[in-house]
């Protein structure tokens, strides 16, 4: 279950960092970085999401 | 003058394509390799949000979260109208009790939206703002 969430964390999350890349960089170097960058603070930020979620309910 | 009404008009047709088919307007523009992925990109979140068991909402939905999300969706243009003709991402209580209803309809939602910002791309690099 907590596998299910996390894959489709990972899976959005690259589709999205995926297509930004795509829409605004042209040099194989700044693609990477950006396709790492966005999907890095999306993953962290949701992360970072759900343990606040999860600390305000106890 | 003739010609910027030119330059507008195919604008408008580049982001007219784009509501058909993802990336068209960006292969038609001479960005092959880009439209090409730019399709690859949307149709797969498109795809995962069905397989996820989304919704394709409908703009006459009695909340308004439905209707803002049918209107992020209709972003997918054809593919929004397709999908209702046949029957995709129906609310039905199966899908909406499904434990991955929620997500599916966040990747539908982003598809649409993703469509809607290529649409722009498109027309920027269409009207020369983009180069």
């Amino acid at each position: 279950m907590l596998a299910d969430h996390m894959l489709s964390l990972l899976i959005f999350s690259f589709l999205v960092a995926l297509f930004f890349a795509t829409v605004l960089h042209r040099d194989r170097k700044s693609f990477i970085k950006s396709v790492l960058k966005t999907m890095g603070w999306m993953v962290l930020g949701a992360l970072a999401f759900a343990w606040l979620m999860l600390w305000t309910a106890k | 003058m003739p010609e910027q009404s030119f330059q507008h008009r195919k604008a408008y047709a580049a982001a007219l394509l784009t509501f058909l088919v993802p990336g068209l307007a960006h292969y038609m523009l001479g960005r092959r390799g880009r439209g090409l992925a730019l399709f690859a990109i949307v149709m797969s979140t498109f795809a995962m949000g069905l397989v996820y068991h989304g919704a394709l909402f409908t703009p006459f939905a009695d909340s308004w979260l439905y209707r803002l999300g049918a209107i992020a969706e209709m972003g997918l243009g054809a593919l929004f109208f397709l999908g209702h003709l046949l029957g995709w991402g129906g609310i039905t209580t199966a899908r909406v009790i499904h434990v991955m209803y929620g997500y599916g309809n966040t990747f539908l939602v982003t598809a649409g939206l993703m469509n809607m910002l290529l649409a722009m791309d498109a027309f920027d690099i269409a009207i020369g703002r983009k180069t």
